[in-house]
């Protein structure tokens, strides 16, 4: 019995296996994808209970296209996204302030890396708790 | 308590725009301009009262009157110019004042028709203005106390230089020629007897006003005199102004090669850091026991090697933060609740103090709330002041952050009672990856960039920043911050 599929979107595969053992550690089951193309391609394939996202991959922003999409699309727009990056100090953008402005940045929870593996499956379990809702809860 | 102001490192060589250049100029003129209303009024004593050199004295002391009046008309045109943009409202006790500045304004406007914008060509028209009344001044002044015979006319040629550095070569020498017009009409009507000839008696043997080849002589020596010192204060105000454009480009370059340098720190930072944040997480994993337990050895070492890639993270983190600041020049301004800032860094240094037994007094004055300007970085900065208050504090020591409404401003302390900073170095503690030398003592590692993050968010926010000091006695940080209005 797991607690919840997770969905990790991240170029990096070293930081994509620590995030899994932390994760897995506490019953998640996680799977991966390198980019958006294949993130989208898993999701349509197996719809997950949450997705953990980077911003900067292929392009320095198609994190935050990826999650405008899902917003968009009402087959996936009650998947709660976790944003998880190391994007904001590179471009000054105060993500923290603006995370879950449907406009901006339409994600539920926003961890700047690296991030505390407790601090990780706090933000974890409270989007999955059905707490999170499509407003500024970060 | 030695104190010191913050003072950014910028480039001293600001590029002065031309208009400010030539506004100046014309204050300049009009302060030598009261120079000479003293030298004329006392001259005039002089000369005819003590020297007995028969002199039109009235006549003078009436053209000194009328450079006062123009004077000080000309002062009020510029202030105007000055503050074209600004409506500055007249207080009862400048009325006459007020009402004087408008009527010279729309008499003024009329008949030079001035564009109200400081443009170049509003203030190089009043300079040339100035000196054409100027020269007509002077004629008539010499007109009056001898003509020819007075080596006053030498004064021409301060005009002429005066020109050279503040106009054009063209306009410069246009100056000279109504110079030399002037003069050479003054001789002229005065020889011919078509205008009095007001002799110097007491000063020269006899009257030389029609003495042909003695206007001759003078007429010519005058005009190549004035010719002369116009080119060669020209030749001179366009080299210096040749090196100031080269300064003025060595300068743009230099900011851009700061600008390329800043970019690129900021791009090999991240990259750094997005590697530091895998190897943070992977340790993080294994010292938390995720895989399982570990041999102590391996342990202690896993441990050691993870508190150092947090400390590598939090360095990589500042070095990111400022050069980004450095990067950008607008923030994202809005209004915000100044008091709500100060509450949440206090509350973000919080645990921090109580590990410490470290007592956090909050001040706020109740009339302090709204401000405008980057609510994520004021907090940021009020947050970085109270952790480095924290840090440097001992055991039970305490830290007071203090805010309260000053006009336009809020001025904000962050006081402790901590290991203080040296008094030699008070000046150095703002500057990028400074760090006291008491501080590396108490705390081995910091990134010596949070004060430089600091001062760079208060200068962005036309803020000061102050420090007081005493060693071994604690310090206090004040903060003068503009409350600023929605643009």
């Amino acid at each position: 019995m797991v607690n919840g599929r997770i969905l990790i979107v991240d170029d990096d595969p070293d930081f994509v296996a620590a995030m899994k053992v932390i994760l897995e550690g506490d019953r998640y089951a996680v799977t991966a994808a390198p980019d958006t193309v294949e993130g989208m391609r898993r999701i349509q394939a197996d719809k997950p209970d949450l997705i953990i996202m980077d911003v900067m991959m292929s392009t320095w922003s198609d994190g935050f296209e990826m999650s405008r999409e899902l917003k968009k699309d009402p087959r996936y727009e009650d998947i709660p996204i976790l944003m998880l990056t190391g994007v904001e100090e590179r471009t000054g953008i105060g993500f923290k302030s603006t995370a879950g402005d449907p406009q901006w940045l339409p994600v539920n929870g926003f961890l700047d890396k690296p991030v505390e593996p407790q601090v990780l499956l706090d933000e974890v379990n409270r989007l999955l708790s059905g707490k999170a809702c499509n407003g500024a809860d970060t | 308590m030695k104190s010191t102001d913050s003072c950014l490192g910028k480039l001293a060589m600001e590029p002065i725009p031309e208009n400010i250049r030539l506004l100046k100029g014309a204050y300049w003129l009009a302060k030598l301009r009261w120079i000479a209303i003293v030298y004329v009024i006392v001259g005039t004593y002089v000369t005819h009262e003590i020297l007995r050199v028969g002199l039109n004295d009235v006549a003078l002391y009436v053209i000194a009157g009328f450079l006062v009046v123009y004077n000080i008309t000309v002062l009020v045109l510029l202030n105007r110019l000055m503050k074209a943009d600004q409506e500055v409202p007249c207080k009862a006790v400048n009325k006459l004042v007020c009402a004087y500045q408008a009527i010279v304004w729309v008499l003024l406007n009329r008949f030079t028709k001035v564009d109200p914008k400081v443009s170049c060509k509003a203030v190089s028209r009043i300079i040339n203005l100035q000196i054409c009344m100027d020269l007509f001044l002077l004629t008539v002044l010499l007109h009056f106390s001898g003509g020819i015979e007075n080596p006053l006319v030498f004064y021409f040629i301060f005009h002429m230089i005066i020109a050279s550095i503040l106009l054009s070569m063209r306009e410069s020498y246009l100056q000279a020629t109504f110079a030399v017009c002037l003069f050479g009409l003054l001789a002229l009507l005065e020889y011919k007897q078509l205008i009095p000839h007001y002799c110097l008696t007491g000063f020269v043997p006899h009257c030389l006003g029609r003495e042909k080849l003695y206007v001759l002589g003078t007429f010519f020596v005058f005009t190549t005199a004035v010719y002369l010192a116009v080119y060669m204060a020209n030749y001179i105000a366009i080299r210096l102004k040749h090196t100031e454009a080269a300064y003025r480009q060595a300068n743009i370059m230099l900011r851009e090669k700061d600008r390329v340098k800043d970019e690129y720190v900021l791009r090999v930072t991240h990259d750094i850091k997005g590697h530091l944040a895998t190897i943070q997480a992977s340790l993080a994993v294994v010292t938390g026991k995720l895989t399982g337990p570990l041999g102590a050895e391996e342990a202690d070492l896993i441990r050691r090697a993870y508190a150092r890639s947090v400390k590598l993270v939090s360095f990589v983190r500042a070095l990111l933060r400022l050069t980004q600041l450095r990067l950008s020049d607008k923030s994202e301004m809005d209004v915000f609740s100044l008091r709500d800032a100060i509450q949440n860094a206090v509350g973000a240094a919080e645990t921090r103090a109580q590990e410490k037994s470290i007592t956090l007094d909050c001040a706020i004055e109740s009339s302090v709330d709204d401000i405008f300007g980057d609510r994520f970085s004021i907090e940021e900065m009020i947050t970085n002041l109270l952790l480095n208050a924290v840090k440097y504090t001992p055991q039970k020591g305490t830290v007071r952050i203090s805010a309260r409404d000053e006009k336009n401003w809020v001025l904000l302390e962050v006081a402790d009672t901590g290991i203080g900073i040296p008094e030699k170095e008070l000046g150095k503690i703002f500057d990028e990856f400074y760090r006291a030398t008491n501080a590396r003592q108490v705390e081995r590692d910091g990134t010596g960039l949070g004060l430089s993050i600091v001062r760079l968010i208060v200068e962005r926010h036309g803020g000061r920043i102050r420090v007081e000091s005493k060693e071994g006695r604690g310090t206090k940080f004040t903060l003068e911050l503009p409350k600023g209005q929605r643009p």
